[in-house]
């Protein structure tokens, strides 16, 4: 072990153990009722450099902030997800060989043996249907469709030759972000929640927030728990109604009522506490008053009317409406107040050209214009913050798409589009120790195959995590007699784009 | 090679070798080493990561003794039975040189470690067998006496054999068990966990008034004769079976599932032996002349996860479910993870990479095809059609006994069918949203080689848009030989049934079908669609008396649409059997060597004469040899009563799982369970909550606290947060607003705004209505994508898999559930009115009474105290404030009173006692 990671692992064990003493000293001096949310009791766990897995989960404060396996660049994460998987030959991938070839039949080399979702016998080849330009000092081509994003290409690291095996949306975004295509493992916000534990108490420590008027195509499933304690999933927060579920009191209950009947609750627990000794009893009346102070902290974050009006300005944003632009200036401030994880799914890039909305022109388009502007702006404001270096900020979809035009069944669509492809896609992290303006990966000179710098979900999750401050190969978690882990038997941190 | 080194230090190994061995052998008794408790788990510890089922490095392997007993890459034998000294494994611990030394690039084993393998070794390298592996055998009960060298006798806190087995393990503690429970403490305790929700107030007046020494016993009884009692444990079963109202991927459509759920209720109320209970469910249609009943048991399996999503492979997701249907097996039924020998031998447990792809054989024959109607399915006939079925049933079987079974069949199972989305090579066509084959005109595709002899009938589901459309059958070729050409009417875009004499085939054939139809005029457009092909012979008995009607009765059966569906798992005749192969390293599109279905040798085979199926694994599975079926629903019951497993991880009683706190009570138990109680439920159950250990009081005892503080040698009784249903359905219990209806489809209670949202599913969550919104938790309809909110914040499950050990937290979210949830604010509303309606006046009265009401028990002073407080609080602001009044207890003329005892009424709801089972 080099002496830079001795001091950093002791650093993180200082962190950890203080942590601790801090959590024991409020159990100590526990005086009744509503003393603090804080308080509660908790064991110490044997977490770092334990490469033997055992379940980090104390059920009595699981939320407990605690340090990862070393000291990580990034605090926290936003992950724009957009669901769907868009058309990485429209953004980024420039392929001006696949302009000569549009119209043309489909070559069979690259038909045979494979698998399409909807392509069916010989499909017509399309060119790519926007205009492309270098950016910035890095050169990244980045299209006319994401005129705003272009301005900050050198904040971003792309990742040109991601590779799935999935070409389902379910089951390619269950890969993305659980490990695997079926259902049933915890998805990557819960792993780093159960990692790193929860910086505020007020808040949840791993926040979904949807737009585009649908959930992803694999449901909550992908911010779901699996296996970890439910502690750990996604807690969705909504455009509209409460934002956290049961968040609001009931009509006919203020302030003061609600108060005064979780006071009487406590007490009441206090002498159930008083007669059984049963540490659960403390731990439900920290839970209690923790809740209490949600229904105060959670509103405040999710109210965006106070704002400045540049700030409105930058991202796009209209309070009170349903959007991605809301969703993304949200999210600044959810990692502002220390939440760890900010997940953000937008539904509705599936190109595939069955009507105007998802062609591959008009309909990819709109969708960019929806999220261009807001991306762009949360890079510059993270940046202007201070906070961007130490926020990974990583966007995509579940698989690309085909630079063949789809015949689904057969039939010429009615609009262009493109078919679900496994084989290339574009994605990219910024900020968060991420090199800035740089480019990993190649595709062929018609953007079918990657041919170097080729990189997974797997990949991309073991990187994530490690700008976290984790091993992915540590962060385990015992089930049905084994440890799991997120990345399974895979994974590999790309070095390439790390700073 | 390293190995090639070692002869140069060969001498100073072999010396230091026999060295260690003679001093070793004066400090280790001669005590036979006992490998499951001495080798094994050292050799998991320190060897099994390189040298198990997924990594063998250098070939060597520490699995089976059959592999470590012989060669290794190197041409050298590891172990060598009674001869440490020349064993490869033994001098490989003492080397110096780093790349040689064992274990590779990790600290070295300490001397004792070495001596205990090398005496093992010498003692013959006998592998033991863990104990969850070895058949269940009639346990004696410890005879614990108290005292010095027992001369008090049999201490008086012992009531039954349970009580032998924990009181053993607790002396051996320094622990005092605990005192009985007060009453009302017990009779709370016992009622949530046998019924799931507090005693019907006749049986808690009895129990508490009756002085009679059998008291509780009668309690018990009473408790597990109510009709409660079954959807108490359907509740559990239902996570064991990943049960689900919808399909699950991406629109995550609605199942029509729920007559299992409702089978699961009767069983358990009925007390179905615990070995038929699982046969059925596992294979009751492969029983003789198979009941609805034992069909629809075999839903079962049929819980498992369909892929509407379009473009969507239907072969890998019937794969996946069936590879699902075989982990759900070992994990819910015999407690063994499984999954992982789909990709390579287990890493601890005696399972081979084949042995799952055996046993996944047994499975594979079944007719699901991950179709959207998610046939095959059973259909349950109602009133008249009911009546015309009996009528079919006995006129076949009087006019025409060789067809009875087949005919009775396909009315009632659509079964065997040909699912359109089997057919390939299709031309001018398609598999519309990978689903149903679609033809335009000049269309043609292929089903693949089955043999229609003697068939002359066929009955296929169709919708088309156009007139003048024409369907073809040929024989092996587009082109081939035309078997009959048919005219397909214009259905108008409704599916219908139609059915068409064909000319004999003989033997075995591919079948091309071609369509053609002038009227499409553009080459996009397409004019029919498929769902299935059923071929058979016609309908028989023609002339025979009664035909006519026999014949209606079977026409209008077949096109009945009064009907209740559930899928089901039927097998496939013979000629759709599929085989099957092993998956190279889990990937089913890498298919390795051909296998047949079977059990994993270590386990014992299947017994003789079983069939090679369904019915042969169930045979197997309930046989009393079986060594893990019995223990994993033991194990299961304890944790349902006591809050964790005699063996804390249910899902894993391998190696690898924590050891039982118990073992010979979970054997006792098991051994109690399939001989002295012929596999009831009711009796194991009885037999447990019958003991001292679980009438404990649940206090905390300091001293107690400190040496166990998990409660593992139950010095306490079980004091457990309850579950997301019990939570739920006490509320409404106590709030006298819980509907005692039973059975049927799932309903919807109160749920928020805007929680469905899935893509391409315009399906909406409507408020139940007529009390249906009061139904038990167990009623309420679970989507996989978006799963009933309460129920998650409280650990359920979203049974996408199966989960068989819920997770206890303690959140923020689960205070918000119950403070603000209308569910909740309704049912202390009701709560309210109820006190009320029992005492009109006197708040002090009132809240004793709701606390009563509650616990079944007074309230202290103390509390008393607080909830006066809350209520003179409350009263004095509502007071001010009419709208309030209105708002929080939903009646304008309540006044401050009223909601002042709304307010007591929440905050009873939500107090750590009632949220707990003390």
């Amino acid at each position: 072990m080099s002496k830079e990671n001795k001091k950093i692992i002791k650093e993180a064990t200082i962190a950890t153990t203080e942590q601790i003493t801090r959590s024991y000293f409020f159990k100590e001096c526990f005086s009744g009722m509503g003393a603090m949310a804080l308080g509660s009791m908790l064991q110490g766990c044997d977490w770092l450099g334990n490469k033997d897995s055992f379940n980090n989960f104390t059920n009595t404060n699981p939320l407990m902030a605690r340090a990862p396996h070393f000291i990580g660049k990034a605090k926290s994460v936003i992950y724009l997800h957009m669901a769907g998987a868009p058309s990485q030959l429209e953004l980024f991938d420039f392929k001006p060989d696949l302009l000569k070839l549009d119209g043309q039949d489909c070559p069979q080399s690259l038909l045979e043996g494979k698998k399409f979702a909807f392509i069916r016998g010989v499909p017509k080849m399309l060119g790519p249907q926007a205009v492309f330009k270098q950016r910035g000092q890095s050169g990244a081509w980045i299209s006319d469709n994401l005129p705003h994003l272009a301005t900050v290409a050198d904040e971003i690291s792309f990742l040109k030759a991601v590779q799935t095996d999935q070409f389902n949306h379910g089951p390619a975004q269950l890969l993305m972000h659980t490990g695997s295509p079926r259902l049933g493992r915890p998805s990557i916000g819960s792993w780093v929640t159960y990692g790193l534990g929860s910086e505020n108490s007020n808040l949840p420590g791993f926040v979904v927030l949807t737009s585009g008027g649908n959930n992803p195509d694999a449901g909550k499933s992908v911010w779901g728990n699996g296996f970890l304690p439910s502690v750990y999933q996604g807690v969705q927060c909504r455009n509209e109604g409460d934002p956290v579920l049961f968040l609001k009191d009931p009509a006919g209950i203020d302030r003061d009522m609600r108060k005064a009947s979780i006071d009487a609750i406590n007490e009441a627990n206090q002498l159930t506490y008083n007669e059984f000794k049963d540490p659960e009893i403390v731990a439900r009346m920290a839970q209690y008053e923790m809740a209490f102070k949600m229904q105060i902290s959670v509103p405040d974050v999710m109210n965006i009317n106070d704002e400045p009006a540049y700030i409105h300005e930058m991202y796009g944003t209209q309070p009170g409406k349903a959007s991605f632009a809301n969703n993304v200036l949200l999210a600044r401030k959810l990692v502002e107040k220390g939440v760890r994880f900010v997940q953000l799914f937008d539904w509705g890039w599936d190109s595939h050209g069955t009507d105007l909305s998802n062609a591959v022109d008009i309909g990819l388009i709109n969708k960019c214009r929806s999220v261009d502007k807001p991306i762009t702006a949360l890079l510059l404001d993270l940046k202007q913050r201070g906070l961007l270096d130490e926020t990974l900020v990583v966007w995509g979809g579940e698989f690309g798409r085909t630079p063949m035009q789809e015949n689904r069944d057969g039939k010429t669509l009615p609009f262009k589009g493109r078919d679900h492809h496994t084989e290339a896609f574009t994605t990219w992290m910024a900020g968060g120790g991420i090199k800035q303006g740089t480019s990993f990966g190649e595709t062929d000179e018609i953007g079918y195959s990657a041919i170097s710098g080729k990189v997974t979900a797997y990949d991309m999750q073991a990187t994530i995590l490690n700008q976290l401050g984790f091993d992915h190969e540590k962060l385990t978690y015992n089930s049905q007699g084994r440890p799991f882990r997120l990345t399974d038997v895979q994974g590999r941190v790309i070095t390439e784009i790390i700073a | 090679m390293r190995l090639i080194k070692i002869p140069m230090t060969y001498w100073i190994v072999v010396s230091s070798i026999i060295l260690v061995t003679v001093i070793s052998s004066y400090f280790v008794s001669n005590k036979k080493v006992d490998f499951n408790a001495e080798i094994k788990p050292l050799l998991n510890k320190k060897c099994i990561t390189c040298h198990g089922g997924v990594k063998r490095q250098s070939g060597f392997s520490l699995l089976f003794r059959s592999d470590a007993l012989s060669k290794n890459k190197s041409g050298k034998v590891a172990i060598i039975p009674f001869d440490a000294g020349n064993s490869e494994m033994i001098k490989r611990l003492y080397l110096k040189d780093p790349e040689e030394r064992m274990p590779y690039k990790h600290p070295p084993l300490n001397n004792e470690e070495i001596a205990l393998l090398t005496k093992w070794i010498n003692q013959g390298a006998e592998w033991g067998d863990h104990w969850a592996y070895v058949p269940v055998k009639e346990t004696p009960i410890p005879n614990v006496k108290k005292g010095l060298f027992g001369i008090l006798g049999k201490p008086e806190w012992i009531k039954t054999n349970v009580d032998a087995f924990i009181y053993e393990k607790l002396q051996e503690e320094n622990l005092i068990p605990s005192a009985i429970a007060d009453k009302s403490t017990i009779l709370r305790r016992v009622s949530l966990d046998l019924i799931g929700m507090p005693a019907p107030d006749a049986i808690a007046k009895k129990y508490l008034t009756n002085t009679n020494e059998n008291s509780f016993e009668q309690l018990v009884d009473a408790l597990l004769a109510l009709p409660q009692y079954g959807e108490k444990w359907t509740s559990m079963w239902m996570d064991m079976a990943r049960y689900s109202d919808s399909k699950g991927f991406e629109r995550d459509e609605d199942r029509n599932i729920w007559r299992y759920r409702d089978w699961l209720i009767d069983a358990f109320n009925t007390d179905k032996p615990y070995n038929l209970f699982l046969t059925e469910q596992l294979a009751g249609d492969l029983l003789p002349n198979p009941t609805d009943a034992q069909y629809i048991a075999t839903a079962f399996h049929r819980n498992t996860l369909t892929n509407d999503e379009g473009g969507t492979d239907n072969e890998e997701f019937r794969t996946a479910a069936v590879m699902d249907r075989v982990n759900t097996t070992w994990v819910s039924i015999m407690g063994t993870s499984f999954a992982c020998v789909q990709c390579h031998s287990h890493p601890y447990d005696p399972f081979r990479h084949d042995e799952y792809y055996k046993f996944l054989a047994l499975f594979n024959n079944t007719r699901d095809e991950d179709t959207w109607a998610e046939y095959p399915l059973l259909k349950e006939f109602h009133s008249t059609d009911s009546v015309k079925l009996i009528a079919l049933q006995k006129w076949l079987n009087k006019n025409a006994p060789n067809r009875e079974k087949e005919i009775i069949q396909f009315i009632k199972t659509g079964q065997p069918a040909i699912n359109s989305l089997v057919t390939d090579e299709i031309k001018n066509g398609a598999l519309a949203d990978t689903k149903w084959l679609q033809f335009r005109n000049n269309g043609s595709a292929r089903i693949k080689s089955i043999d229609l002899t003697g068939l002359t009938q066929l009955y296929y589901r169709f919708i088309s848009w156009k007139s003048g459309g024409q369907f073809q059958i040929h024989l092996d070729s587009a082109n081939g030989e035309l078997v009959k050409n048919i005219p397909i009417e214009n259905s108008k875009g409704s599916w219908k049934i139609a059915n068409i004499t064909i000319p004999q085939t003989l033997g075995r054939h591919s079948f091309y079908l071609t369509y053609r139809n002038a009227q499409l005029k553009s080459p996009d457009e397409s004019g029919v669609q498929f769902d299935w092909f059923h071929f058979t012979n016609p309908f028989p008995g023609k002339g025979m008396p009664g035909y006519e009607i026999a014949f209606q009765n079977f026409d209008s059966l077949l096109y009945s649409n009064k009907i209740t569906t559930t899928p089901i798992m039927l097998e496939n005749p013979s000629y759709l059997h599929r085989t099957t192969n092993v998956f190279e390293r889990g990937n089913w599109l890498v298919k390795g060597k051909e296998v047949v279905g079977d059990v994993p040798a270590s386990l014992g085979g299947l017994p003789a004469g079983a069939p090679r199926n369904r019915l042969g694994l169930a045979i197997w599975l309930t046989d009393k040899k079986n060594p893990l079926t019995s223990r994993t629903i033991v194990n299961k019951i304890w944790e349902q009563l006591f809050g964790q497993g005699i063996a804390e991880t249910l899902e894993d009683l391998g190696t690898q799982g924590i050891a039982p706190t118990h073992e010979s009570l979970l054997n006792y138990l098991s051994y109690q369970l399939m001989n002295q109680h012929q596999w009831s439920l009711k009796k194991i159950i009885k037999e447990m909550v019958m003991s001292a250990t679980y009438q404990q009081d649940s206090k905390f005892n300091e001293d107690a606290v400190a040496k166990d503080p998990f409660n593992k040698y139950y010095a306490r009784g079980p004091r457990i947060r309850l579950s997301s249903e019990q939570i739920r359905d006490q509320a409404l219990f106590v709030s006298g607003l819980l509907s005692a209806r039973m059975y049927g489809p799932s309903v919807m209670p109160y749920q928020p705004e805007g929680v469905w949202r899935s893509p391409y599913n315009g399906a909406t969550w409507n408020l139940s209505k007529e009390g249906n919104q009061y139904r038990r938790a167990l009623y309420t309809y679970l989507k996989r994508s978006a799963p009933y909110p309460s129920m998650i914040s409280f650990d359920g499950t979203s049974r996408e898999v199966c989960i068989v050990r819920r997770i206890r937290t303690n959140t923020p979210l689960q205070a918000l559930n119950l403070l603000n949830d209308s569910v909740y604010i309704e049912a202390a509303q009701h709560f309210a009115q109820r006190i009320k309606l029992i005492v009109p006046q006197n708040a002090s009265k009132q809240i004793s009474k709701g606390y009563e009401l509650a616990f079944n028990k007074s309230i202290s002073p103390e509390k008393q105290k607080v909830f006066e407080k809350l209520y003179n609080n409350a009263f004095a602001k509502y007071s001010q404030d009419s709208l309030k009044i209105q708002q929080i207890t939903g009646d304008k003329n309540a006044g401050p009173s009223g909601a002042a005892l709304v307010l007591v009424a929440t905050a009873l709801l939500n107090t750590d006692e009632f949220l707990t089972k003390n």
